[in-house]
């Protein structure tokens, strides 16, 4: 059931998306009524699919690949729709719908891999994987923020206002979002990479601290980090700082994606106990 | 429905003739009421602007309007109008509709999409309803065209580029800095020019206001006239750190404000942006300042590059208004027209119904004493026979609603079945 209720989430994506572009082509300010309810009800059905899932496994549905990447998508789709409530904002949804239409489409085209209940006794796991993929939800907006804040930037530094003037929104409002999803996204991915830790040293014997992935983690954290710190600090802002948050979303998604897909040395949880 | 509309406008007719036409807002009321006093004419409409006079009526049917409406305007103005017969342009019907909802939506305005025309008309629709000129189709048409206004405006950007050098300052410290809300002005060089963008950047909301000028004296009025501060012009750079938005126009000859001093101003903000408008002719900030990161300098030329591209703007979403014009001036004329059937199919049931009740009545005396259901059961069986025979058409009429060939089932229907006109 959960898996029909993803492939229709996954379609009303798909048309929802593709529902929008007239009003981009026209540049309409608002998204189609019929765009955001193919959305809204996407949403209710990927809603169902985790809830259902959820039930059966009887723990928050981040267990494999397949279902990470489909709470990923649940995530950024809401948060779509908690922006558009706020700024109305059609370009948000250019740039995040086609996103969360592939990661869906990944998510729904994975095999189910059998949930191993054991590594997810104690719940720390829960809370590594819960919490990382908040805080990557955050760092996506940081991302679309810095491309949006670049575009707009250009149309400015160059003086004649083409396509994106139009439809863009103002620096300052590109600025606020970066900001306020890169403060919010970067306690998330701390808490997911402590916890992390301690889920590790319970669980793997061995040292697991030069896994690929945690390097990866760490690295694409630090990143994040120095961002926060260099703008409270330094009042690092702009252009400089937009490419920064750029390399550290294409850094979220080889820990995320690169590193889980493709190596099979160690999939997404490792199986039982004998760490990296 | 008989509608007809005469006008001219910045188009068609030179300042001098339409100054000659206008009709001022004080005698519109009486000129509508005088308008529709006039034979055959049942509504009046009159609009009466700098650029435009529209004078719209819907008459009787067998009327024609024109004739009617030029001989009002001759008497109103009190001169013959043979030599200004060419400046006219005259619409009827279906071109009515549409050539008030473009007026309304300032399609067919001077600059595309400016706002005071939708004022204007509601304004002259108010003084039309007061002076009793309002109550049929004309009266839901211009409803209509407001409405069709407002959906304009919602559904494109028609009206929201800036056309004009100083607003198009607005706009762009609008794209930098989002809400104005709070902002500091900065004046430096007291000029025509750099007053009126403060002017429009205060109105949308910036707070403070710093002024300066080579004549400190001159400063100090203009800080008074904003409320804003005066500032020695040495002092200068002392006070630019605090400014968001920079409005330049000295007489100086060379470069005010360089890329070093800029860079300077910058750290001292701790990179939050600067805006540069640079109205002043030799130029007052140097180019390069723009190749700063958070820094955004429009000179005069820059500004006009915006003013142009924001009219090719305004010009492509022109034609996204004139589709909801076309959809809507035809759901208008559908509905109008349907609701010209209504007589006809009135008359036709009522002459059907009629004829059903006389037979009935001549009939009483042969049925003899019917029962209570029996006498039901003869009604429901007459009146099933009349609703059949009405079916068919009614049915054609409806279907033609708005078609060009209405007019001539209207006139086929009511001659065979009898209906006076």
């Amino acid at each position: 059931m959960q898996h029909v209720l993803l492939w229709i989430g996954l379609v009303l994506y798909g048309l929802g998306t593709i529902l929008l572009i007239p009003s981009v082509v026209k540049r309409r300010l608002a998204i189609p009524r019929a765009s955001l309810a193919a959305l809204g009800l996407g949403l209710l059905s990927h809603a169902g699919a985790i809830a259902l899932e959820a039930a059966r496994i009887h723990r928050l549905p981040v267990t494999d690949v397949r279902s990470a990447l489909s709470f990923y998508a649940f995530l950024l789709t809401l948060a779509f729709f908690l922006l558009y409530l706020r700024y109305r904002l059609a370009s948000l949804g250019l740039f995040m719908l086609p996103f969360v239409f592939v990661l869906t489409l990944i998510s729904a085209f994975r095999p189910v891999r059998p949930f191993d209940l054991s590594a997810f006794r104690g719940g720390w796991l829960a809370v590594h994987i819960g919490s990382t993929i908040l805080g990557y939800t955050g760092f996506f907006l940081t991302f679309v923020a810095a491309v949006m804040y670049l575009m707009q930037e250009k149309e400015l530094k160059s003086k004649t206002p083409r396509t994106f003037y139009y439809r863009l929104p103002s620096l300052e409002l590109c600025d606020e979002l970066y900001y306020r999803s890169l403060v919010l996204g970067l306690p998330l991915l701390t808490v997911g990479i402590l916890t992390g830790f301690i889920w590790a040293s319970r669980t793997w014997k061995g040292p697991w601290e030069f896994d690929p992935k945690i390097l990866a983690s760490m690295l694409t954290w630090l990143i994040y980090l120095v961002l926060f710190s260099t703008r409270v600090s330094g009042g690092w802002r702009g252009r400089r700082a937009a490419y920064v948050a750029i390399v550290g979303f294409a850094a979220i998604m080889v820990t995320f994606l690169g590193v889980s897909l493709l190596s099979g040395a160690h999939g997404y949880v490792p199986t039982l106990r004998q760490g990296p | 429905m008989n509608l007809t509309l005469v006008g001219i406008n910045h188009r068609t007719a030179p300042v001098e003739v339409r100054e000659r036409m206008h009709i001022p807002e004080s005698r519109l009321a009486q000129a509508v009421s005088d308008l529709v006093h006039r034979g055959g004419i049942r509504e009046g409409l009159i609009l009466s602007t700098c650029n435009r006079v529209e004078v719209a009526t819907s008459a009787e049917d067998s009327v024609d309007a024109q004739p009617i409406m030029q001989q009002f305007l001759a008497d109103h103005h009190q001169f013959d109008l043979g030599p200004y017969q060419r400046f006219f342009y005259h619409y009827q019907q279906q071109e009515v509709v549409r050539h008030l909802f473009r007026v309304a939506c300032s399609l067919d305005s001077m600059i595309l999409g400016e706002p005071q025309i939708l004022g204007q008309l509601k304004r002259a629709y108010a003084l039309a309803h007061e002076a009793g000129g309002l109550n049929g189709s004309l009266n839901e048409i211009v409803n209509q065209a407001l409405a069709v206004a407002r959906r304009v405006r919602r559904e494109t950007a028609l009206g929201s580029a800036a056309v004009s050098v100083s607003y198009a300052a607005v706009e762009l410290a609008k794209k930098i800095f989002g809400n104005l809300e709070g902002r500091t002005i900065f004046v430096i060089g007291a000029g025509k020019m750099s007053e009126l963008a403060a002017k429009h950047l205060l109105r949308s909301g910036a707070s403070a206001i710093y002024v300066t000028n080579r004549t400190y004296e001159r400063a100090v009025q203009l800080a008074a006239a904003f409320r804003g501060t005066a500032i020695a012009f040495d002092q200068l750079f002392e006070h630019l750190p605090k400014a968001d938005i920079v409005i330049s126009s000295t007489g100086a000859s060379g470069y005010v404000v360089n890329k070093e001093c800029v860079a300077k101003i910058l750290s001292a903000r701790r990179n939050r942006p600067v805006f540069f408008v640079d109205i002043a002719v030799p130029r007052d900030i140097d180019p390069l300042v723009n190749e700063l990161d958070n820094v955004f300098v429009y000179d005069i030329d820059d500004l006009g590059q915006v003013v142009e591209a924001n009219k090719k703007q305004r010009e492509r979403e022109a034609v996204w208004a004139e589709e909801i014009v076309q959809e809507e001036v035809q759901r208008t004329m559908r509905r109008l027209a349907s609701r010209d059937l209504v007589p006809t199919i009135v008359a036709l049931e009522d002459r059907l119904n009629a004829i059903r009740e006389g037979e009935l009545e001549r009939y009483n005396g042969r049925l003899g004493n019917l029962t209570p259901e029996q006498r039901q059961a003869v009604d429901a069986l007459t009146r099933g026979i009349m609703n059949k025979i009405l079916h068919g058409p009614i049915t054609e009429l409806k279907s033609e609603a708005g078609q060009p060939e209405q007019a001539a089932l209207v006139r086929l229907v009511r001659k065979i079945f009898g209906l006076a006109n």
